[in-house]
């Protein structure tokens, strides 16, 4: 297909299964549940969807290739679907690369994660070298222990600040979130996870199915796929600095260059993928005075349920949602992560139309 | 689609244990193979596609560990994985980023290290209610399937030794492949074990630690920096069905490989296959489906194949040279085997096969196979 | 040259699936000895096992047919390096049969152990029947294999 590509990609609709604790449906069940929601607020058929871009890993599902679960329930039997093994957002900015190159025409992102299979730690650590770190036992709450401890050794009202921050974020979260809400100074007297963090600053493990569906001609949308980037920074904690997020700023960096725009202009609203609070202090540094008036998931980010590869893409649609809502945020930032301490950075920029 | 070409390919010594370097070293030495046939720098590098099917050596995200070898660190990186489509998968996600006019130039890395993890429990992970229970393994999914394509298409045992025969024979001139023989004869590859009736040892597809890279270029940087690119003219994916029960007459029907390559023949302005294509690298992972893709890929009619092999149309010096490298019979690190298959048809083009060239071959398809019935299919030229 | 260094890891990993609705009701008939399918009002094809969407209609599916436990033989081999067990990390002992099976009442067919592993008394279209287990348990094994019938 060759698509005259000088409209702007758009977000035409957005679905999602989850979060929920321990979700008892199937995986293609939350799956195909999420993807009709999408569909239908995107006003497509399944005839519309050109191809398929999903995420998910294989050791999460329990399934070898565990795509084939979903290719019924995405509408990708005898179309082209791409598995992208990450968080859900690099799939959607694969989704965005198909769609820019004038693959397709319009796109169905699908990712889904179901942390009630497993215990996530047990699996995370067969994600860290098996050489030098797993025989240690690293996994990656430690190592984001290693970085909230150099940050709150500058700043020593970091933890307390940090106690606020996941209480606010949890309170907004529980309406419609897996956890309860809990009080600042609860958050500080939880059982240790890796010191400074507590156990109740560490989002909640959940099961969820998030889909969207991208345009290419999406000038009269109501929100505008504007840039993304991503990457991938080095591997052993030893080998990059951890009171910083370089890979983020590099992946911010590229979507701003991609997009001519100014790395300060400013974003109206900030859904980030963070794990621990002192993951939004990384990111504050990287978006400078660029967040100085954003407001910071306002329906409490990952505190509602953070599903494995799924986070991400549940970022996007809880974004697209918001500044359907409310356009006068203007400019949106998403954000996905995986890997210890965020070694996998994406990020996309959504806009509101005008 | 904007235009996109491989500019440069390479690989390791593939070997049944490469217990001499650990992933992210299989990696680098392709991953540095590649960039030195492109004469390009690491830092000319703006994206990495990984493949791999993380379950074989049991990690979770190994691009992680692994990328640093990919010389990601620093770069946008993510890994695909679709089973044995993985790595043709990810040259088509590389041709679509580029051709997105966000990168100049990508790299693409496939690699599996069989030998540092047990590749059929990291198999046996099927549906846990339906077919746990009676798993039979990819040995004998083919070999089910097979007993079908036999019955209706007459296909003998003895054409399948010879596409075994032509398999260890071509791998014997390509210096990267796993398993050569240039003296197996048909005779003995019938006499080879039995291991699901009726697929022999020398049927089946071995397992190997091995990579492969290859980097993708925009058109300009692919003109400025290549001599003789192969020009991305076409490619198509169709995922099929997720169970093996729901596809019927697989390799008889084998719709998914039928429609994607039918799909690439008209973009890419191909009406007879046979005639106008100059080589095909084909992800054959038994004997017996090497026969049936030439029915599903149009080379003969149905029912054609066994008189094709017999008559030498697809051996090095037949009309349509099929699988000079020794193909996935010869070679599979699975992760890596589809990159090889693009990469191997890249090599034709910029005329660089050395003992398995193929003169002036000027267009060249490649295929993927994965799950069950799942396909992809790339078509190359020396225009674009 | 140095002795080459490897460090082992034994994996340990355990799951918990979610069946979904069609495929716990597939289940619990077993063991009542009942098989059912799923009839696709799109296409009308009969799908075993039994899931909530047809992948070619993109349709959901709702109504359920009967299936029988005997059928007819598509596909078979004879396996003599057999696989691990995916619930016992064992291999089955070899020789055995395998088959397709397309059951009667089911248009996609099922994968399954035959009672006969000779080459010579297999072939396509051979009609097969379901040898159960004297005590149900509701999974997929409550099916031992399939015998051939003459």
């Amino acid at each position: 297909m060759n698509v005259d590509l000088h409209g702007s990609i758009g977000v035409a609709g957005v679905g999602q299964s989850g979060p929920s604790a321990a979700d008892p449906r199937s995986i293609p069940e939350m799956v195909l549940d999420a993807v009709e929601r999408a569909l239908g607020d995107a006003v497509v058929r399944w005839v519309d969807i050109d191809a398929v871009v999903t995420a998910s890993v294989d050791l999460f599902d329990g399934l070898t290739a565990s795509n084939v679960a979903v290719t019924e329930v995405i509408g990708a039997v005898m179309k082209p679907e791409t598995r992208i093994a990450a968080d859900g957002l690099c799939a959607a900015i694969h989704a965005a690369c198909q769609l820019r190159a004038g693959a397709c025409r319009t796109v169905l992102v699908v990712a889904h994660g179901k942390a009630s299979m497993a215990p996530r730690a047990a699996i995370e650590a067969w994600a860290v070298d098996p050489i030098f770190l797993q025989p240690l036992g690293v996994n990656f709450s430690t190592i984001a222990g290693l970085e909230a401890r150099l940050l709150c050794d500058r700043d020593p009202e970091a933890v307390e600040r940090w106690g606020h921050v996941v209480a606010r974020r949890r309170a907004d979260a529980a309406p419609h979130g897996v956890a309860a809400a809990v009080a600042p100074e609860d958050v500080l007297a939880a059982p240790v996870l890796a010191s400074p963090l507590t156990q109740a600053m560490e989002a909640p493990p959940a099961d969820a199915a998030y889909a969207v569906v991208l345009r290419a001609d999406g000038d009269g949308l109501p929100v505008r796929w504007v840039a993304a980037g991503h990457d991938l920074e080095a591997h052993a904690p030893g080998d990059r600095p951890l009171s910083s997020r370089p890979g983020l700023r590099r992946a911010f960096d590229r979507a701003c260059r991609s997009a001519a725009l100014a790395p300060d202009a400013p974003f109206g609203l900030l859904e980030p993928s963070c794990r621990y609070p002192h993951e939004e202090d990384l990111l504050r540094q990287v978006l400078g005075a660029a967040c100085k008036s954003a407001a910071i998931s306002p329906g409490g980010g990952l505190y509602a349920g953070d599903a494995p590869c799924a986070a991400g893409l549940g970022r996007l649609v809880d974004a697209a949602r918001r500044l359907r809502d409310e356009p006068r945020l203007g400019r949106a930032l998403v954000h996905g992560a995986w890997g210890p301490a965020g070694q996998g950075q994406a990020v996309a920029i959504l806009e509101a139309a005008p | 689609m904007r235009r996109v070409a491989i500019i440069g390919t390479g690989q390791t010594r593939h070997a049944r244990c490469r217990d001499d370097a650990s992933q992210p070293e299989l990696v680098r030495e392709a991953a540095a193979a590649a960039l030195a046939d492109a004469e390009l720098r690491p830092a000319d590098i703006d994206a990495v596609l990984l493949s791999n099917m993380e379950l074989f050596e049991g990690r979770a995200f190994p691009e992680l560990w692994a990328g640093e070898g990919a010389f990601a660190c620093g770069k946008p990186c993510m890994k695909v994985a679709t089973g044995g489509t993985s790595g043709t998968s990810a040259c088509i996600a590389a041709f679509h980023q580029v051709a997105s006019g966000l990168f100049d130039t990508a790299l693409v890395v496939g690699f599996e290290k069989h030998s540092e993890g047990h590749t059929q429990t990291g198999m046996a992970l099927t549906d846990p209610f339906w077919d746990r229970a009676v798993a039979s393994g990819a040995l004998g999914n083919f070999a089910l399937s097979i007993s079908e394509y036999m019955t209706e298409r007459g296909v003998t045992e003895r054409q399948a030794a010879l596409v075994a025969v032509k398999a260890r024979t071509n791998a014997a001139r390509n210096p990267h492949a796993h398993l050569k023989s240039p003296e197996v004869t048909v005779e003995e590859v019938l006499a080879s074990r039995m291991l699901a009736h009726p697929v022999r040892l020398f049927d089946m597809c071995p397992q190997s630690d091995g990579a492969c890279a290859m980097v993708v270029a925009s058109e300009e940087c692919a003109r400025r920096a290549c001599s003789r690119p192969a020009w991305v003219k076409a490619t198509a994916t169709r995922h099929e069905q997720p169970y093996l029960g729901d596809i019927d007459r697989r390799l008889c029907a084998m719709r998914t490989l039928r429609d994607a390559s039918r799909a690439v023949y008209a973009a890419a302005g191909i009406i007879d296959p046979l005639a106008e294509l100059d080589v095909a690298e084909i992800y054959e992972p038994v004997t017996y489906a090497e026969l049936a893709w030439y029915e599903a890929l149009g080379f003969c009619e149905d029912g054609g194949a066994g008189r094709l092999i017999e008559d030498g149309v697809t051996s090095m010096d037949g009309a349509l040279p099929v699988n000079p490298s020794g193909g996935v019979l010869s070679t599979n690190p699975v992760g890596a085997s589809g990159v090889i298959r693009v990469a191997e048809a890249a090599l034709q083009i910029h005329g660089r096969g050395g003992a398995r060239q193929v003169d002036g071959a000027r267009l060249a398809l490649a295929t993927g196979y994965g799950v069950y019935a799942w396909a992809d299919a790339v078509v190359l030229g020396a225009e674009p | 040259m140095s002795e080459r260094i490897a460090v082992k890891h034994t994996m340990d990993l355990a799951w918990r699936y979610a069946s979904g609705e069609a495929m716990e009701r597939f289940c619990a008939d077993l063991s009542d000895r009942r098989i059912e399918a799923l009839r696709c009002g799109g296409c009308g094809r009969r799908y075993l096992p039994p899931r909530p969407f047809c992948g070619n209609c993109r349709l959901r599916m709702t109504e359920r047919v009967p299936v029988r436990d005997v059928g007819t033989l598509v596909a078979w081999t004879v396996v003599h390096t057999p696989i691990l067990d995916g619930r016992t990390g064992e291999p089955r002992p070899a020789p055995y049969g395998m088959g397709l099976i397309r059951l009667d009442g089911a248009d996609t067919t099922l994968n399954h152990y035959l009672a006969e592993a000779d080459p010579a008394r297999l072939r396509v279209g051979s009609r097969v029947r379901a040898v159960w287990r004297p005590a149900l348990r509701g999974a997929m094994d409550d099916i031992l294999h399939f015998e051939v019938l003459s």
